[in-house]
């Protein structure tokens, strides 16, 4: 089974703890495999099984955190 | 009118993006006021909803939620 990567942009995000809750939440979703998040970068880097997420999946769960995240221009 | 209770919350925020992440989630629920003390990281949410259910929307900040009960 294949895997996808995306890279999502995540705006609100201003310390380390931010990060890291946002590294400890999605990681723990059903189907993503690893995920890196950036503060300067101002983005999150998923590596996900398709069959349990989507891109847009992933980014709705950052907004549900309270963080605005926007799908890469590339997957529309 | 109804009676809203003010209801205090201990979240573990330890900075502006955090408590920004906080009043988004509580802002994208509707028919609550709130007011948030970062320093003391205190959040006090004056709404008819059930606790339980200001509990779950705090704690999917992903940050450590605790209750503290009404004021």
């Amino acid at each position: 089974r294949s895997l996808c990567s995306v890279s999502l942009g995540v705006e609100g995000m201003t310390c380390g703890s931010c990060v890291q809750s946002i590294e400890q939440r999605i990681g723990s979703l059903p189907g993503v495999m690893y995920i890196k998040v950036s503060l300067e970068g101002k983005n999150a880097t998923v590596l996900f099984d398709p069959s349990h997420q989507s891109p847009e999946s992933l980014s709705e769960a950052i907004e549900d955190m309270g963080f605005e995240s926007s799908l890469p221009a590339s997957s529309k | 009118m109804s009676v809203h209770r003010k209801h205090e919350f201990e979240v573990a925020m330890t900075c502006e993006g955090c408590s920004g992440a906080i009043t988004r989630i509580l802002n994208k629920m509707g028919d609550v006021k709130f007011e948030i003390d970062l320093p003391k990281k205190l959040v006090w949410i004056e709404s008819d909803k059930d606790v339980d259910v200001l509990m779950t929307a705090l704690q999917k900040s992903g940050k450590e939620v605790k209750y503290n009960g009404t004021k």
